[in-house]
């Protein structure tokens, strides 16, 4: 597959502190990708040089081919663009938004394809509602359908779904799909780690600047070891040292639960027949996957709640 | 759609959406001329209260008084013949006030008796650093020399007459519109440039433009345009206001069209440098203020520069908008085309410089 996003050994400096400390990725084309990580991890400042709005301090950085540095020009009208920091036109409604955008790409956007774009982000109701009236998620929306109208090739959507009801999330998943599906390339930053993990072919989680871990989410979880976590809600100390006695390893959580973490799926059948052959008091017993929120806590230690790590 | 057409466009939308857009690029010169134009046609009663004491009472000095009526420039108000006249000035705050002595009638006389080597005198009290004070004084001397001139049977050797430069159909309004049509243009343009190109940079517009294959020149040029467009409309429902209301009589033709161009690419630059400074848009404001009230009052706008001290005649001749309200005017009233090109000259050499460093100064990436 063709890599539409390269970029090697990318550095980003600001009064002597790395946003971006030697990055290395690249993106192929028709996946969704996700920079994962906290706020201030560098993922926007990423985003931002892909897009041509800020210089790299060293390192390369490629978009279709294209020197970011020199040859963006050359690839504009190719690349759709959701800031983080995206704000409508407050006297604009989104329908005459969607159609001033398009003509900035050089298409003509008929009345009705705008009318098209803003149902596909569930706007159709508020269409001719001027911006400043919009509410945070309407706003979001307008920004997704505003960076669509260019029928890109490449679409950056920088933390999409901040601000976004349940429901909208969802939808706008269901359209991030979509663009895969029809061969866009999908490169998104954000730092719900559900998000990431329910929409992304390949994750790279930063912090500080680095690339800590990259690759499919699946992947991620089980090159952590975390693949699978037998839960023994109840089973305490008394529990834990019949596992240990029987020489399987497990781990008791603060509360009383003892965890039992099965790294290779093929053990698994052999670790449930030695479990249930255990006599121990037990609330429930069940298996949970590995996740994202997993490696992510493995990785850097803490809980992210909102972007902000919870150390 | 051209981009430039499209962005002038929808700027415009949102410009004349915004109230005070559409009330600064057309109600504002319009009560400008409303206002001006009922201060300067219609005049009333122009005539000056002088307050006299006549102490002779005689058939001259009543003479006297009626010549003085008769100039319609003052209007004789008479003070008791009892009272110390000093006095009375003071107590009443008077800045002038004439004293007809007793034995005025008689002096005159003697003074015809004796050709003209002895006078009769009246008294003039008050406060000489006030106009009133000099106004009173040339009225009271003129009319007293053609008294003269009449009671000894002589004429005058010298008599100016009245050639006017330009046509008597132009009134107070013709000369102050080309002014009021020159601050507008500048304070549509610095203002509101200023405080866009704030706004775009503080809430990130810019930075969502340069994501499209939009170029900053071309942002630039539609921005122009529209101003352009704005300011002729504005000109056009100025000027139709000024005839209607009224009754102007100015020429209109391409000339006035160049200046609001150029005027509007002037200011329109040096409003776009003073955003690019500014920290927001509130602060744009402030110094766009700074800049552009002293321009209002000292350029020419509301008063001819000869009215002022030379040194403030001085500072007028480096503030661009003199150039466009002095430009104006030699367009739209006096016709005088080669002052109008000079001045349009200057304008858009102005305008070519300052659109330079403009476009230099304002950044759309991010650092």
């Amino acid at each position: 597959m063709e890599a539409v996003i390269q970029v090697q050994d990318l550095v980003k400096t600001y009064d002597g502190l790395n946003a971006v400390d030697h990055l290395t990725l690249d993106v192929d084309q028709g996946t969704i990708f996700s920079l994962l990580g906290p706020n201030g991890a560098g993922k926007t400042t990423t985003v931002e040089i892909l897009e041509g709005l800020r210089s790299p301090t060293s390192g390369t950085a490629r978009v279709l081919g294209h020197d970011v540095r020199t040859e963006y020009g050359d690839i504009r009208a190719r690349v759709g663009t959701l800031p983080q920091d995206f704000e409508p036109f407050d006297r604009l409604t989104p329908l005459e938004a969607v159609r001033y955008w398009g003509s900035l790409f050089n298409r003509n956007v008929s009345q009705e394809d705008a009318r098209r774009l803003l149902a596909q982000v569930s706007l159709s109701e508020r269409s001719k509602v001027q911006g400043l009236r919009l509410s945070g998620g309407e706003k979001r929306k307008l920004g997704i359908a505003m960076s669509l109208v260019g029928e890109p090739e490449v679409v950056f959507l920088d933390e999409p779904t901040t601000g976004l009801d349940p429901k909208a999330r969802r939808d706008l998943w269901t359209l991030i799909r979509r663009l895969r599906s029809e061969g866009r390339t999908v490169l998104l930053t954000t730092h719900y780690l559900d998000e990431a993990e329910q929409l992304a072919d390949e994750v790279l989680i930063m912090h500080r600047g680095k690339a800590l871990a990259r690759g499919p989410p699946e992947e991620l979880v089980s090159q952590s070891g975390l693949l699978t976590t037998i839960v023994m809600r109840g089973a305490g100390p008394e529990g834990l040292g019949e596992l240990t006695r029987r020489g399987i390893p497990a781990e008791m959580e603060p509360d009383g639960d003892v965890l039992v973490r099965v790294a290779n799926p093929n053990e698994m059948r052999l670790v449930l027949a030695k479990l249930a052959s255990i006599q121990v008091p037990l609330k429930d017993m069940y298996t949970k996957r590995g996740t994202l929120e997993d490696v992510f806590l493995k990785l850097i230690g803490a809980k992210m709640e909102e972007g902000v790590l919870q150390e | 759609m051209n981009k430039i057409l499209a962005d002038a466009i929808s700027f415009g939308r949102q410009y004349l959406r915004s109230k005070v857009g559409a009330f600064f690029t057309f109600i504002f010169p319009i009560l400008l001329v409303l206002l001006f134009g009922a201060v300067f046609t219609q005049t009333g009663s122009s005539s000056m209260n002088l307050p006299v004491q006549d102490r002779d009472g005689t058939p001259m000095s009543q003479a006297f008084l009626s010549a003085l009526n008769n100039t319609t420039v003052v209007k004789v108000a008479m003070i008791p013949a009892d009272v110390t006249i000093q006095e009375y000035v003071r107590a009443n705050s008077l800045s002038v006030a004439l004293e007809i002595p007793d034995g005025f009638e008689v002096e005159v006389f003697a003074s015809l008796a004796s050709n003209g080597t002895t006078h009769a005198n009246v008294t003039l009290y008050g406060d000489p650093s006030q106009s009133s004070f000099g106004l009173a004084m040339g009225v009271v001397s003129a009319v007293a020399d053609q008294m003269s001139f009449g009671i000894a049977g002589a004429s005058p050797l010298i008599v100016p007459i009245q050639s006017p430069v330009v046509s008597e159909r132009f009134g107070a309004m013709d000369y102050l519109l080309p002014g009021i049509i020159g601050m507008t243009v500048m304070f549509n343009t610095l203002y509101i440039m200023a405080a866009i190109c704030a706004e775009y940079r503080t809430r990130k517009y810019f930075k969502l433009l340069a994501t499209t294959t939009l170029k900053k020149s071309e942002w630039l040029a539609a921005k122009i345009l529209w101003f352009t467009l704005s300011m002729i409309l504005s000109l056009v429902a100025t000027l139709v206001v000024g005839i209607l209301a009224w009754n102007v009589q100015i020429r209109f033709d391409l000339l006035t069209i160049a200046f609001i161009v150029a005027g509007s690419v002037l200011f329109a630059s040096l409003g776009m440098i003073i955003g690019s400074f500014a920290k927001d848009s509130e602060s744009a404001s402030a110094l766009s203020n700074a800049i552009g009230f002293p321009m209002m009052f000292l350029a020419g706008t509301f008063w001819q520069l000869e009215l002022m001290p030379e040194y403030l005649q001085a500072i007028a001749k480096v503030m661009p908008l003199y150039y466009l309200s002095d430009g104006l005017r030699d367009t739209l009233v006096y016709g005088n085309l080669n002052a109008a090109l000079l001045n349009l000259g200057v304008v858009s050499g102005l305008a070519v410089v300052l659109y330079a460093v403009g476009a230099k100064v304002m950044s759309w990436k991010e650092r």
